[in-house]
């Protein structure tokens, strides 16, 4: 790729983020904003919050207790927790960034035909191939990296949030961040996000081919054709393969996302099998979801080349 | 290379309607070419085909490359506005400019800011915030920023009011055409361009029924006011269209010389409109 066409991608995956800013980046910015600010309210209003009128509860004089306990519990205990604390919190972005992904996908072809403005798209020296490519880039790695950014600053919130109640409690806080194993936390979750979006590859392109087809109504071209062969399968062979495939494939998906979480709380969060996401390169699903994902990322590019409106 | 533009046979079906039945043209450098029809005769057809937006048979040429192939080489220099306000009503002009830059080879975003600069768009809108007019502004300024060889105008002025559209073939002239380049153009409102153009192609029902340089034209189609009496002497000389103005008689004519018409009244050269009426009749 030489360095004009670089720029050029470069710039369609800028254009993504332009159109997008709000499902990618203010979604969770303002979730992230939400909690903090109820956390903050709870503890400001916390030693003057009274239950049934009469029963005072004061969230002061009961913070030295919780930081005793915290700070007598063994290293490795108090280490488990507060990971769980961070990762637990990861848990709302990460179903709000499927769903949002998902969203995305629906609309990623279908919406500049619904507005007309492929036109203006069309009449610029880009290829529908890098077009389709920039909107698979943004769902595996634009949209898991805003998500991990925003993700990032909420813990990292929620640890100064700790370090300042830790202060009341006449506690340095100290222990608390030696506790967090940040780094490691912010490694995992980063690159958890990236690989259950690469999981999830299949998924995406198939959104995107229904999206290059719809003539209307996206949603109903990404759902009625899998509902179709559902029932067909189940029509003709009394069985249900490629649903629980499906269903399957997205369960997983969730899993990698949140697999730390799950080994944190001692392997019994999901009934499932778990892969980290490290463990998903081995896994042979994974390369055959890219190769069923590139077959319909083809049609996508292909639909987009000769699909005509008039 | 001259000819920027070369059609032969080139036709396109949707099922079993033939919307072009293997027309030939070619559009050559400096030139402006007006493509005239009603609805449904095939102008936008023809376009898309040259814009590589659809499919067609036959053979076609754009700057000497395949459009059906090659869409994304030809519009380095070749660029188009089309019949709708197409520019995405969530970008912002700043971005819009910068998205050109970074995508467009023969793009100058100096000239393009200098030509926002005269008009009252603000480079933080969005172009939902626009009016349609400054929608139109925007875009022509993007598009006259381009250095391109071809321009390929789609009913560029629907639905704008008349100053804008005055206003936008005036710059479109003024700032943009030369001999270098080509501009071809669809509109419904033929006499807003008729000025303009040094071409002229009329197609109907996919097939093309005049092709010819505005030269040609005044040469061979001539108008002449005749009064009653002299009626029956310019019907037998076979006008191809008539009409009464005034208590007197116009009389289209073609390939009928200058000399043989003179002695019956007052000669004009026909307006683009009335020909096109006259040779949309013809034969039905």
């Amino acid at each position: 790729m030489n360095i004009a066409s670089a720029n050029s991608f470069k710039a369609l995956i800028k254009r993504e983020y332009w159109e997008h800013k709000g499902a990618m980046f203010y979604t969770p910015a303002i979730i992230a904003a939400v909690f903090a600010g109820i956390s903050i309210l709870i503890v400001i209003t916390g030693g003057q919050l009274s239950v049934n009128g009469g029963h005072s509860f004061s969230f002061m004089d009961f913070m030295p207790k919780v930081l005793e306990q915290f700070e007598n519990v063994g290293d490795e205990e108090r280490s488990r927790g507060v990971q769980i604390g961070l990762y637990g919190a990861r848990i709302l972005f990460c179903v709000v960034m499927l769903v949002v992904s998902l969203f995305y996908m629906l609309g990623s072809l279908y919406d500049e035909r619904k507005d007309k403005s492929i036109l203006f798209w069309k009449s610029l020296p880009v290829s529908d191939t890098a077009t389709v490519l920039s909107k698979f880039v943004s769902v595996c790695f634009l949209i898991p990296i805003l998500y991990f950014a925003v993700i990032s600053v909420f813990q990292v919130f929620l640890l100064l949030f700790g370090t300042v109640i830790a202060w009341f409690g006449g506690n340095s806080g100290i222990t608390l961040w030696a506790s967090s194993n940040l780094f490691s936390v912010l490694f995992n979750s980063l690159l958890s996000l990236i690989v259950a979006s690469l999981w999830l590859a299949p998924i995406w392109s198939w959104l995107m081919f229904a999206s290059a087809w719809a003539k209307k109504v996206a949603f109903l071209w990404g759902t009625l054709p899998i509902f179709m062969i559902v029932i067909a399968e189940g029509w003709i062979f009394h069985t249900s393969h490629f649903i629980e495939m499906i269903g399957d494939r997205i369960a997983k998906g969730f899993i990698i996302l949140n697999s730390n979480m799950h080994y944190l709380v001692s392997g019994d969060m999901f009934d499932m099998d778990v892969q980290r996401w490290y463990q998903v390169f081995g896994n042979i699903e994974f390369w055959g979801g890219l190769i069923v994902s590139a077959v319909l990322l083809a049609g996508a590019i292909y639909t987009r080349r000769y699909r005509d409106e008039s | 290379m001259t000819i920027l533009i070369q059609a032969k046979g080139l036709s396109k079906s949707y099922g079993s309607h033939q919307v072009l039945k293997s027309v030939d043209f070619s559009v050559k450098r400096g030139r402006i070419v007006g493509l005239v029809g009603p609805n449904g005769a095939g102008k936008t057809t023809i376009l898309k085909s040259i814009l590589g937006l659809t499919s067609y048979d036959g053979d076609l040429k754009v700057l000497g490359l395949d459009p059906a192939r090659q869409r994304h080489q030809i519009m380095q220099k070749v660029s188009f506005i089309a019949d709708v306000a197409v520019l995405p009503r969530w970008l912002k002009v700043e971005n819009a400019l910068e998205f050109v830059t970074d995508v467009h080879p023969n793009f100058n975003l100096d000239k393009a800011r200098y030509f926002l600069s005269k008009t009252n768009i603000p480079m933080q809108a969005r172009v939902k915030e626009l009016s349609k007019g400054m929608v139109a502004q925007l875009h022509l300024a993007l598009v006259m920023s381009i250095d391109a060889e071809l321009l390929v105008l789609d009913e560029p002025t629907l639905g704008l009011d008349i100053l804008y559209r005055k206003e936008f073939y005036n710059q479109l002239l003024a700032e943009f055409f030369d001999e270098g380049r080509s501009i071809l153009v669809t509109t419904h409102q033929i006499e807003e361009i008729e000025n303009l153009l040094t071409d002229l192609i009329f197609i109907r029902d996919g097939r093309i029924i005049l092709d010819a340089t505005m030269e040609e034209v005044a040469v061979k189609y001539i108008e002449v006011m005749v009064s009653k009496d002299d009626a029956a002497k310019a019907e037998a000389l076979g006008p191809v269209m008539q009409r009464d103005v005034f208590g007197r008689k116009v009389y289209l004519f073609e390939g009928i010389s200058r000399e043989e018409l003179e002695p019956l009244g007052e000669l004009h050269s026909p307006s683009v409109a009335d020909l096109f009426v006259a040779k949309m009749k013809e034969g039905k």
